[in-house]
């Protein structure tokens, strides 16, 4: 590893040193993960720009104003465009008050090989702010620092960590949907008793045990955002450097956690309600951080404050929180409504309507542009009637005539897009090909098996476009990093997808049980990890199951059978599945569920309706279904005309009433 | 090499007033009270004339509005900083003309006469070397500071003309020089003074504490209480951030609600500003004349879902029009809104308007 800018300064030290030691701060201005694929290809993650400033700048500025001292870059993806643009900003000048020392190497590949360096190299001393280069806040520590410090003091070291945390209710658009975290904590001293992320889970457990010891007040919360702003003692560097299977601070917080009792370490909280503290982690975030930024929430780093004291980067704010840097030119008729953040030298054609977007500089816009959170970096192009929703566009991009970008689109750099052309709902475009990145890296997530040929597609990009189209491969949720997805993706939305593969999965295994003859046992033990692996409700597995069987002879011979032939097909199925069934179905709500589904599903084959009736003859007599559950549904289960209508259905009422006689019969017989 | 090391000292030094300028003010207004400001702006430049090189009153003035530039342009808001820059560019040149032997004194006086004969405002070229004119400027630079340094008891001292015993007075927010204002009358009189609160920074309750700490009858109220309990005041005592060169003001929000009602009930309206308020801008619509702080103070980050539909605004600031304002007291004595115009040129030399 080479060290750049190490030149330490003597008499600042010194001077400094009087009273208490330096504050320290250790930054890691790479995040050790592709969330910002394919744009961080080309630019690290924290040289990204935020309202037209770097991240990194944002992170530096937040630990400069709490009187850090000291900071140590880590950088390892990209490392000399970091280097580059830190030895040009106002952080490397003489006059900081803030020394900063780059630490580049490319074996980092977590926080834990930072940390772990740090310790190796002995380059903290005292207690030390712990952050990522795309943390952007304003929270003033100072008040946590002084905490943590009384803590260490009186509890001799116990304390090893005091994490910062905003309060921010759920549902809150700066709330990342990954870092979502259920804490348990003591009220009174704020140890954190338990720690969880929720990733989107509806029931969560915590160990008895956290709540016998010691105080009578635990809070249990779910309103806190995470900052990723830690303080850390110089303890925590050498845990890291003991425990070789700590990657992550997730995991970090977790082994301390669990090996309390043996090591008697603990780990803090500091809720804070003012302020702003966030970290953008993808592209979702990107968004809201950008948008809280030029509202204003982050004063005083605002876009006209120009607190990186950049020659010609400053801008006037006007109402309506529009922002123009020097030189904007505006054409006849457009707008800027609200929330608009325009770079210098940027000019704008006519009859543009333009509201909470971040344009960068030196970009050029045509007339009759509609931009609505769109985020533009530097030197874009956007010819005429173009139409951009909440996209990412990135430097260098050109954007032809009569363009559509709706929402989540990425346009990554130099990307030419157009004309005449609709990019779909989360539309990723890089010059770079998807595939030329599995030649350069082997722990590849990629699992992309379409061949897209190294020429750029007409139909996707447009005739004169250039770029590749990256899949947002929303395959891939078992990749538990999610890796793939730019956009954070909302939490209902994955359900859906969910329980459309498992249904595919269970085709699958239905498919596979009938060709290599598997005992049905076997087939319930693969539906059951099934269930688990995608986390899915035995009412779900049920209805599915039943939809699978029901559709399975479409599935195999084309959708144009004629009712004869389906129920031909389906009928020696149903029997030689029927210990599935039997496995599932078992109470007498389970009876009605499944009911309900084989009727939505008749619904739907409306030409089909008929086999119905053979169907649930067929299954009452393989004893899947009873006879009562049958009567029941029969009589109760309509909601709506369209399944009135199926009830009249003649041969379904033959079938109930030879149902009831047969019933009337048995019950005679029984007296 | 020392003037080196001195050089270096410096520039750090006005990199740290500029990054504590950019950070000052989280909502509450400055940390500091806008007298520490103009003190530490005047001490800065002081620091600039003994150690920056220059040779002539030119260079040195040059760079004073090189430096002031960048820092009217770190905070645009805090108008004493700017001011405090003129202030010296007029000691300068004063300075410069005594050297001459010219008397400014009576160059200065724009009589009718003078503005219809002279072509240009003025075309000395201040490059004339003068040995003692360093030594002069940073005397005269301390008499500044000295004035400075006593503008809060100036103003005290004139509170016994203006408050009576058994008076309502009236008040928004807090204002430092009023607080002084309003305590030293208390040595004296007997009154009662009601605190409007002046949501959402409610500054308004530290004032309350502090006057009623100094045994004065204190009442806080509710902003929105002002109109009701104005018929009741015998008079309205405020500070403010800005006095603009209309004799209108730039003051906390809520400054404007008190004006209006003070009006309405023909309550006379005083206003207690040092001179080195006294800015030479005018209440345009540009835009460094306001100022938005986050809006967290006015619908909590913890709201939740309704943060993502709605727009937030908090603006710090409020402009008071010239016609409802009264009086102001300053450290010189009481003026008319009328004769703003006058004292800003005695204070400014017209060419330093924009620096």
């Amino acid at each position: 590893a080479n060290r750049g800018g190490k030149q330490k300064k003597g008499n600042v030290t010194s001077e400094q040193e009087e009273e208490e030691q330096p504050l320290q701060a250790v930054l890691v201005a790479d995040s050790f993960n592709r969330r910002f694929f394919p744009i961080s290809k080309d630019q690290p993650r924290a040289l990204l720009p935020l309202g037209n400033v770097a991240m990194i700048d944002y992170t530096l500025e937040f630990l400069t104003s709490t009187g850090v001292q000291e900071t140590f870059v880590f950088c390892c993806w990209m490392s000399n465009k970091i280097k580059d643009h830190l030895l040009k900003s106002k952080w490397c000048r003489p006059t900081s008050p803030n020394v900063v020392h780059i630490i580049t190497s490319d074996l980092y590949r977590s926080l834990g090989d930072v940390l772990r360096d740090v310790d190796a190299k002995n380059l903290v001393r005292n207690d030390f702010i712990l952050v990522y280069g795309d943390v952007v806040s304003n929270i003033d520590v100072s008040q946590a620092l002084q905490e943590h410090r009384h803590r260490r003091k009186v509890d001799k070291n116990i304390s090893v960590m005091t994490m910062v945390f905003k309060e921010s209710s759920p549902g809150h658009k700066s709330r990342c949907e990954e870092d979502d975290v259920i804490v348990a904590m003591d009220s009174k001293s704020k140890r954190v008793l338990h720690y969880q992320k929720t990733q989107g889970l509806k029931k969560l457990q915590f160990p008895m045990n956290i709540f016998q010891h010691g105080s009578d007040e635990f809070e249990i919360r779910h309103d806190l955002l995470d900052c990723h702003i830690s303080i850390c003692s110089p303890q925590v560097a050498e845990l890291f450097t003991d425990n070789f299977d700590y990657q992550t601070r997730n995991d970090f917080v977790r082994g301390i956690l669990v090996n309390e009792e043996i090591l008697g370490n603990q780990i803090h909280l500091y809720v804070t309600q003012d302020g702003y503290g966030a970290r953008v982690s993808n592209l979702q975030m990107y968004d809201s951080v950008s948008s809280d930024m030029v509202r204003r929430w982050v004063y005083p780093l605002t876009p006209e404050a120009n607190f990186t004291d950049q020659q010609g980067q400053g801008c006037t704010h006007s109402r309506h929180n529009v922002y123009r840097g020097a030189e904007v030119s505006l054409g006849h008729g457009s707008q800027m409504e609200e929330n608009v953040l325009i770079g210098r030298d940027t000019s704008i054609g006519a009859n543009c309507h333009i509201s909470n977007s971040v344009i960068g500089n030196n970009c050029t816009i045509g007339d009759n542009v509609v931009l609505d959170r769109a985020h533009m970096w530097n030197n874009v192009h956007i010819s005429s009637n173009v139409e951009i929703h909440q996209s990412v566009v990135c430097d260098g991009a050109v954007v032809k005539e009569a363009v559509r970008l709706n929402k989540q689109c990425v346009l990554a750099y130099n990307v030419v897009i157009g004309p005449n052309l609709s990019l779909p709902e989360g539309t990723v475009v890089s010059m770079h090909h998807p595939e030329e990145e599995e030649e350069d890296d082997d722990d590849e997530f990629l699992s992309d098996d379409q061949e897209v040929g190294h020429t750029f597609n007409p139909a996707e990009v447009g005739p004169e476009g250039k770029g590749y189209i990256w899949k947002a491969s929303m395959n891939d949720t078992e990749d538990e990093e999610l890796a793939q997805c730019l956009w954070g993706r909302p939490l209902s939305k994955q359900n859906v997808c969910k329980v459309v593969s498992f249904q595919l999965e269970v085709l699958g295994t239905l498919q596979r049980g009938l060709e290599e003859n598997i005992v049905c046992d076997n087939l319930v033990l693969e539906i059951n990890s099934l269930k688990y692996a995608y986390n899915i409700t035995l009412k779900e597995v049920m209805q599915i199951l039943t939809r699978v069987v029901l559709e399975y002879p479409f599935q195999q011979q084309g959708t144009q059978l004629t009712t004869l032939q389906y129920t031909g097909s389906l009928l020696p199925l149903l029997k030689t599945w029927s210990p599935v069934f039997k496995n599932y179905i078992k109470r007498a709500q389970d009876h009605l569920d499944c009911l309900s589904a084989v009727e939505e599903l008749f619904l739907e084959q409306d030409t089909h309706q008929t086999a119905m009736v053979k169907v649930l003859m067929k299954m009452y007599q393989l004893e899947i279904l009873e006879e009562e559950a049958i009567l029941k549904w029969f009589s109760t289960g309509a909601t709506n005309d369209k399944s009135r209508q199926l009830r009249k259905n003649q041969g379904l009422q033959k079938f109930i009433q030879w149902l009831k006689e047969a019933e009337d019969e048995s019950s005679e017989e029984g007296e | 090499m020392p003037g080196a090391d001195k050089e270096a000292d410096l520039t750090e030094r006005i990199e740290a007033f500029l990054a504590d300028l950019k950070r000052g003010g989280c909502g509450t207004g400055p940390i500091r009270g806008s007298g520490e400001t103009a003190r530490e702006t005047t001490a800065l430049l002081r620091k600039v004339t003994a150690q920056a090189r220059w040779s002539s009153a030119g260079d040195l003035m040059e760079i004073i509005r090189k430096e002031g530039r960048r820092m009217t342009a770190a905070q645009p808001s805090e108008t004493t900083v700017g001011n405090m820059v003129l202030r010296v560019l007029k000691i300068i040149r004063e300075e410069y003309a005594r050297s001459r032997g010219s008397s400014e004194e009576t160059d200065q006086q724009e009589s009718l006469h003078k503005l219809l004969t002279s072509g240009g405002l003025s075309d000395e070229n201040f490059r004339q070397h003068y040995v003692h004119l360093k030594a002069n400027v940073i005397e005269a630079i301390n008499e500044l500071l000295t004035e400075l340094e006593g503008t809060t008891d100036n103003i005290a001292m004139q509170a016994l003309e203006h408050i009576h015993s058994n008076e309502v007075i009236m008040t928004v927010g807090r204002s430092r020089t009023v607080e002084a204002f309003l305590k030293d009358a208390a040595r004296k009189r007997k009154f009662h003074v009601i605190v409007a609160e002046c949501a959402p920074f409610c500054q308004g309750h530290e004032m309350a504490t502090n006057l009623s700490k100094a045994s004065i009858e204190t009442t806080v109220i509710a902003d929105a209480a002002i109109f009701a309990v104005m018929s009741r005041v015998n008079k309205v005592i405020i500070g403010t951030q800005t006095v603009l060169a209309n004799g209108g003001l730039r003051a906390v929000n809520g400054t404007h609600t008190v004006a209006l009602a003070a009006r309405h009930h023909s309550t006379p309206l005083i206003v207690c500003a040092p001179m080195f308020k006294l800015s030479p801008q005018f209440p345009n619509e540009e835009d460094t004349f306001h100022k938005f702080v986050s809006p967290h103070e006015v619908l909590p980050f913890t709201e939740g879902e309704i943060l993502s539909k709605v727009n937030v605004h908090c603006p710090v600031f409020d402009y008071v029009p010239p016609e409802l304002i009264t009086l102001f007291i300053s450290n010189i004595g009481g003026n008319a809104p009328s004769y703003i115009y006058r004292l800003m040129s005695e204070l400014y030399h017209p060419e330093d308007h924009d620096l």
